[in-house]
């Protein structure tokens, strides 16, 4: 009977070690793969490893995790020892306190935390950056130390401070060379505890960074909608990283037992200032990699901040601009308008936005942006006609325009009769036939923009009564239609034909048909949201001049070109346009890659802060209701 | 009165780690006994009671219960309970719940389990205590609860590994008569370890004396205590004086040199025997009338008695010469350094070892700064010593040049060999100031450290042996001459308990019986 | 002595910045209108009031906590026997099954999470092996399931790391005297190791209930958009539509559930172990 249990006790083991360690393996192993994909093998690749090495994004997140874990665990441990030492000699009243605010992030769920410091950074306009996020994973990583170390003060002798005194040591002796080595097994599991917490730590990062300063978790959270596997590849680097330091800390102890006989000595005096090292070295990194590199280019070592939709840049825009100008480009994504409105709105600090038309009306109404210096730039002669002088910015004294293109239906010409989408438009979103094989596109505006569009009004409506007809059809179609939801997760399902429609911009709906021919797109006749997103410098910008320079290198033929080809959105440069349209060009015979402008019922977004405010909230509304249909 | 056998353990074998614990153990246990397995850490016993317990399979052996093997038996189906060593009381459960688990196992009535819990809080004296959280009770009341959780389940055998060790003395002691109070109330047979022999004398009905995994002597406390089967259960059990021994013939027995009549009989012609003679059984006579004679060392009062240690053998002995000299400190040129070291002697066979370090310290030479009676450290040595007899010069140098020069006496130290005794003793002439006499706080290791003074067996030089040192001057009176000190090693001691008072210091006779020397055949461990 | 009770003194300071601040923080935009100027505000409750009186945001709140359960429970299961039998092991074993634990925890949660997408998505290997047994177009990925395993892969090691800490800290003399007291190995489990671990049942329970009922990047990575539980509304609230006051409130009210529902446990707990301190 005992061997029975031993052997099943055995196989849960091994069933526990494949379950964690399977999408671990899995990542490892995709990161060799030659192609895109994450569920065929196509071949053996470092290709991954190098895209991850040219990226200056990947490798900055790899130094920001580290360092900041690193940075946190060196000051929370020392911060949380002395501080525990001291509340374990205050009165009882004030220790039971404290512990009871210690419990506050450990006990709290972690956004409810996060959003505490997002607050408290932003109530004091403090500039949200890696100092900001240092100073977050310090304040909840000295709970976890002082939680490991209270305990072993607690059961250390009360008179062991005394003796030492007795025998002539200072309060300081006493405390460095008799209390901390008695407790140094509780604060090396606490200093574990916080690199811990703070190595795998998301949401509170998440919500105190700014400034483009992002660590690994964000990263991949702004990252993996689309299918990249170059996350792969750095997280095969993390992998093995901590290995490495699994091994030296295991083996370390070891080799320095045979040199030694001192070892418990020697363990302890090298630990401190190994850790201290370790962590000037971070900083060091840190601050090596802001600096950037030397040379002697016009814009030597001035630093430029963008703040740009994800995966909305080509593959060398980045390097070609920093080369030519010898600046740094940080760049920082956004999912949507509204999340960049509101970090923009609270002072956050960028250079270059590429918000779209409403979204830029919105801000020069609220006075946030600065007016371009037509003088500096060169680009003008070189745009489409379409996307210059729209209607929000006639003269175009405030944006220049990046990107342009509608929102239309992708489908799967082999599941979906082409006759069905020019009978019903929108509308076939509600259409039973394609229950459970629809995606819908997580943005409020062009999620009411199609149900507006399919009842046949404007929209840009602002009566109510047609606001809410809208939602309750986008209700009905996510009651009845069993849609996914997805921003970027689009693109490469469509590309790999998962469902049969979607709801997509023009831009990756070129992608998509040049990955599979099997797609097509379509316009509905009833008109559509003809968009444009445009460059603005915001008011608080620190380097407006180099703005201006980085607005006309992209509207110059070779950033453009590198945009557009690797991106797949329409130009706003003609000749890149043509080219990539024309024959032999990237998306030859792809319609979508040109936008409509012929459809009278097509409309660009007008900004209208109380329809706005109505929109925002019956969409979250809406993808409750998705929510709880399911 | 015909017992019956309850327990037998034959031949039972337990290896850990490659380590035998115990070594072939055979043993029978009687019903309603205290039996006691007495034995230092390490022994077995405790090992032992496990596998009777059930929580350890024996490698080899059997162990019969009851007419009945159950090595095979989970601890679950054997008819014995445990009181463990710290207890083990479940914390999650009350003193109640605590006493009533066994009986909740076994599925017994809900007014049965209160009927017997309350009959055995009433036998332990717990009354009022049931819903008590055990780990609120003092060490004594859970030490109570512990056995009243074991005897509720009405057991043929009640183990006690170690159950009075976490006890104070006083709390022991009445638990000691406790337990006796409760084997004999409830009539069943203890098992019961534990290393402490005034406990097992105390209460046990039969001792089982244990070593090394091994059985030493089985017996009741009178005949462990009276007729020790060896040297080391004559050890473990009581104080004895033990002593090697050659037993010439029947009833003779000689040792020290002295023959004695014994009424022991049965070995071998000049058989290698130990002797042990309880310090009560001695008692101290004039010196005429003593069978041995000796000095008085030391008088303890110990309450009841005296305990006296007489030597009669005196120890190998060495006296060397302390040349007290005048304090002869270096000051540097500016004041601001002082400097001081000793000549010293040094055997022709230990010059291989010295090293900078040994000559700093057999020279005493230290450096210091006058006005804050800081240390300050010797830079340099130079000294250039040979493998010969001879003086050396050395000379201790600190870095800022201030130095002192000093003579290393390279002599062939003659040492005093006792093959009687199996040692030798050895030490050095030595000189010292006056200050270094006066200021120092430890004298006696001070002045063994200065002479080198070293004592150690003559069969392995390796084992070294204790010495202690006199003289006849007072520490705060010594001046400038040379004094004579004594070292010496331990002679023969017998320790005596008495209610007669004696001097220190002064010669005595010892007597005894022939029936108190107890002729012990030798073991080799 | 005095001179040591000060070193505490700069963290208490600290913690009154960035622990009880952040806190009153979003106390009192919870109770506040909108608006830029925090020194000019008026109190309100209509953003509680909008919470309690529609019924969707309820939903939520009630889906949430029902995902936070089974995550909770499930990890409790499978974490149990696992922590069960690393205790039981011997003492070089239990080290490095315990490192076998932790270590994905240093690999970053999103990063895992991210691995499952792959296993899970449409002609992964995880369907392949499904297809085998006849089960090929049963979707894995943007699924109620998905999320689970989400939750449970990435908060299971902090169910099963406090269980065996609780198991191990019992001293094994109590499963002898058990045993001595006639009791078999499934009693011993049930009257002794059971109720004596559980401090470490619910230190884990609430490690792992905690983050379950917050978690906004399971959801959405694993579950899709359409996947919205009360971590993605706030999250939502905060980053996309902009109304912190609302989202401070739905955050506070998230956060009173939270403080209740442990108080509870806790209870339980402490009439389970007979009252023990601490």
């Amino acid at each position: 009977m005992k061997k029975g249990n031993r052997s099943f006790g055995k196989i849960l083991m091994a069933l526990m070690i494949v379950f964690f360690y399977l999408p671990i393996l899995y990542m490892v192993i995709f990161s060799f793969n030659e192609g895109k994909s994450l569920t065929s093998f196509t071949g053996f690749s470092l290709r991954w490893y190098k895209h991850m090495l040219e990226s200056q994004d990947m490798m900055e997140a790899l130094y920001t995790t580290f360092g900041i874990a690193l940075l946190a665990t060196f000051v929370s441990t020392i911060v949380g020892t002395i501080s525990a030492i001291g509340l374990s000699k205050s009165k009882k009243i004030i220790r039971n306190l404290m512990e009871q605010v210690n419990n506050l992030p450990m006990m709290n769920p972690e956004i409810v935390t996060a959003i505490g410091f997002m607050l408290l950074f932003i109530t004091f306009k403090v500039e949200k950056g890696y100092v900001t996020m240092l100073l977050a994973h310090i304040a909840f990583c000295i709970p976890y130390v002082m939680l490991s170390v209270m305990p072993k003060i607690r059961s250390l002798d009360p008179n062991l401070a005394d003796a030492a005194m007795d025998l002539g040591a200072t309060p300081w002796q006493a405390l460095t060379k008799v209390i901390v080595p008695e407790i140094t097994p509780g604060i090396v599991s606490g200093a574990l505890i916080a690199f811990t917490m703070s190595v795998d730590d998301f949401i509170i990062s998440y919500f105190v960074t700014g400034s483009g300063v992002k660590n690994l978790s964000i990263m991949v959270y702004t990252m993996s909608k689309r299918v990249n596997p170059s996350i792969n590849a750095i997280s095969t680097l993390v992998v093995v990283i901590i290995t490495v330091a699994l091994v030296i800390i295991n083996v370390a102890p070891m080799i320095l037992a045979k040199r030694e006989k001192k070892t418990e000595m020697a363990k302890r005096k090298i630990f401190v200032p190994a850790l201290a090292a370790v962590c000037i070295i971070a900083l060091v990194i840190g601050i090596f990699n802001i600096g950037g590199k030397g040379s002697s280019l016009p814009y030597e070592g001035q630093t430029l901040y963008v703040y740009n939709w994800g995966e909305y840049t080509g593959e060398n825009l980045i390097a070609m601009f920093e080369e030519q100008t010898g600046a740094t480009v940080v760049m920082e994504n956004f999912d949507s308008n509204e999340q960049m409105y509101i970090k923009v709105a609270n002072g956050e600090a960028y250079d270059i936005l590429v918000p779209s038309d409403y979204m830029i009306q919105r801000l020069m109404q609220e006075d946030l942006l600065q007016p371009l210096d037509h003088s500096r730039l060169d680009c003008m002669d070189n745009l489409v006609e379409a996307v210059v002088g729209l209607p929000y910015d006639t003269d175009n004294s405030y944006s220049i325009p990046y990107f342009w293109g509608t929102v239309g239906i992708v489908y799967d010409k082999t599941k979906v009769d082409v006759e069905d989408l020019e009978k019903e438009g929108f509308n076939i979103f509600l259409d039973e036939k394609y229950k459970g094989d629809i995606y819908l596109y997580d943005s409020e505006r062009d999620s009411f923009m199609m149900a507006l569009k399919a009842l046949g009004y404007s929209m840009n409506t602002e009566d109510q009564d047609e606001i809410n007809e809208a939602y309750d059809w986008l209700v009905q179609c996510v009651e009845t239609m069993e849609p996914e939801i997805v921003t970027d997760e689009i693109i490469d399902n469509m590309a790999q034909g998962r469902k049969a429609l979607g709801l997509i911009y023009s831009g990756d709906a070129t992608y998509v048909m040049s990955e599979n021919e099997d797609m097509g797109f379509y316009l509905p006749e009833d008109g559509t949201n003809q968009w444009s997103d445009a460059m603005v410098i915001p008011k608080n910008a620190k380097n407006p001049e180099l703005a201006h320079e980085f607005i006309n290198f992209v509207t110059s033929y070779e950033g453009a070109y590198d945009n557009s080809s690797y991106v797949g959105y329409t130009s706003a440069n003609q000749e890149v346009m043509d080219e990539l349209s024309g024959e032999g060009g990237d998306y030859e015979g792809i319609d979508a890659y040109i936008p409509r402008t012929d459809n009278e019922k097509d409309e660009v977004f007008v900004y209208n802060e109380n329809t706005r405010k109505i929109i925002s909230n019956l969409w979250s509304k809406v993808k409750i209701a998705a929510s709880n249909a399911r | 009165m015909e017992k019956k056998k309850l327990i037998e353990f034959r031949n039972i074998v337990k290896n850990f780690d490659g380590q035998i614990i115990l070594k072939g153990v055979n043993l029978d246990i009687y019903e309603k006994e205290f039996v006691t397995l007495l034995g230092p850490s390490g022994c077995g016993k405790t090992t032992l009671l496990r596998i009777l317990g059930g929580f350890l399979e024996a490698d080899e052996g059997h162990v019969i219960f009851d007419g009945e093997e159950i090595s095979d038996k989970p601890p679950y189906e054997r008819e014995l309970n445990t009181v463990f060593q710290k207890y083990a009381l479940f914390p999650h459960l009350s003193v109640y719940e605590n006493i009533a688990f066994g009986l909740k196992i076994k599925k017994m009535s809900k007014d049965v389990i209160d009927q017997k819990v309350m009959k055995m809080l009433k036998l332990i004296g717990l009354e009022g205590f049931e819903n008590k959280n055990t780990t609120l009770l003092s060490g004594g009341q859970q030490q109570r609860v512990a056995i009243a959780r074991a005897l509720v389940n009405e057991p043929k055998v009640l183990l006690l590994d170690e159950p009075l060790a976490a006890l104070d003395l006083k709390l022991r002691k009445e638990m000691q008569y406790e337990l006796k109070r409760i084997q004999q109330e409830v009539g069943i047979t203890f098992i019961f370890v534990t290393h402490d022999q005034e406990e097992a004398l105390t209460m046990s009905d039969k001792i089982v004396v244990m070593k090394g995994g091994e059985i030493q002597q089985v017996g009741t406390p009178e005949e462990i205590y009276n007729e020790p089967a060896n040297k080391y259960v004559a050890n473990f059990i009581g104080e004895s004086n033990i002593l090697p021994a050659v037993m010439l013939e029947d009833y003779k027995v000689r040792f020290d040199d002295i023959t004695f009549d014994c009424v022991d009989f049965g070995f071998k012609k000049n058989e290698a025997v130990d002797v042990v003679i309880r310090p009560e059984d001695i008692d101290i006579v004039d010196v005429k009338d003593g069978k041995m004679t000796g000095e008085v060392l030391s008088v303890l009062f110990k309450g009841v008695h005296y305990e006296i240690i007489v030597e009669t053998v005196p120890g190998t002995t060495v006296t060397v010469n302390m040349c007290v000299i005048r304090n002869q400190d270096v000051t540097s040129e500016d004041g601001k350094e002082k400097i001081s070291a000793s000549n010293f002697y040094v055997d022709l066979e230990d010059v291989k070892d010295l090293d900078d370090k040994e000559i700093i310290a057999r020279s005493n030479a230290q450096a210091w700064d006058p006005e804050s009676d800081e240390y300050i450290s010797i830079a340099k040595i130079e000294y250039d010593l040979k493998e010969e007899l001879g003086e050396y010069p050395v000379r201790f140098t600190t870095a800022n040049g201030t130095s002192i020069e000093r003579t290393i006496y390279v002599v062939n130290q003659p040492f005093v060999r006792n093959e009687k005794a199996n040692e030798a003793v050895m030490a050095f002439n030595f000189f010292k100031t006056v200050d270094e006499i006066v200021e120092s706080q430890a004298l006696d290791t001070d002045i063994k450290t200065w002479a080198n003074a070293q004592g150690w067996k003559l069969s392995d030089e390796s084992q070294s042996i204790d010495i202690s040192v006199d003289y006849n001057f007072e520490p705060e009176e010594v001046k400038e001459g040379i004094y004579p000190i004594t070292f010496s090693t331990t002679g023969r001691e017998f320790k005596i308990h008495t209610t007669d008072y004696t001097e220190v210091g002064q010669e005595v006779g010892l007597t005894f019986f022939p029936e108190d020397i107890h002729v012990m055949s030798r073991v080799v461990f | 002595m005095k001179k040591f009770s000060q070193l505490a003194i700069p963290y208490i300071i600290w913690a009154a910045l960035m622990l009880i601040l952040p806190m009153a923080l979003i106390a009192i935009y919870s109770i506040t209108e909108p608006g830029n100027s925090i020194i000019s505000f008026s109190v309100t409750l209509e953003h509680y009031a909008k919470f309690f009186t529609d019924p969707d945001f309820l939903l939520i709140l009630w889906r949430s906590l029902l995902i936070a359960v089974k995550t909770t429970v499930i990890c409790l299961l499978i974490g149990y026997p696992v922590a069960y039998f690393i205790a039981r092991s011997s003492e070089r074993a239990q080290n490095i099954l315990v490192m076998c634990i932790t270590i994905p925890m240093w690999i970053n949660m999103l990063v895992r999470t991210y691995a499952w997408i792959g296993l899970l998505s449409e002609g992964g290997p995880i369907q392949q092996l499904l297809s085998l047994i006849g089960l090929g177009d049963v979707e894995l990925l943007y699924t109620e399931g998905a999320v689970l395993l989400g939750m449970v892969y990435n908060f299971l090691p902090f169910m099963i790391l406090q269980i065996n800490t609780a198991l191990c800290k019992m001293d094994h003399h109590l499963l002898e005297a058990a045993a001595d007291l006639g009791a078999h190995p499934v009693q011993t489990f049930w009257k002794v190791t059971f109720p004596l671990s559980l401090p470490g049942v619910i230190n884990g329970i609430t490690l792992v209930f905690l983050p379950a009922v917050s978690s906004f990047f399971i959801p959405k990575l694993l579950g899709g958009g359409q996947y919205f539980l009360i971590g993605n509304m706030i999250e939502n609230q905060f980053i996309t539509v902009g109304e912190w006051n609302f989202g401070s409130a739905v955050s506070m009210i998230m956060a009173v559930i939270m403080m209740l529902l442990m108080m509870l446990v806790r209870k339980v707990e402490k009439r389970n172990s007979g009252g023990k301190e601490e």
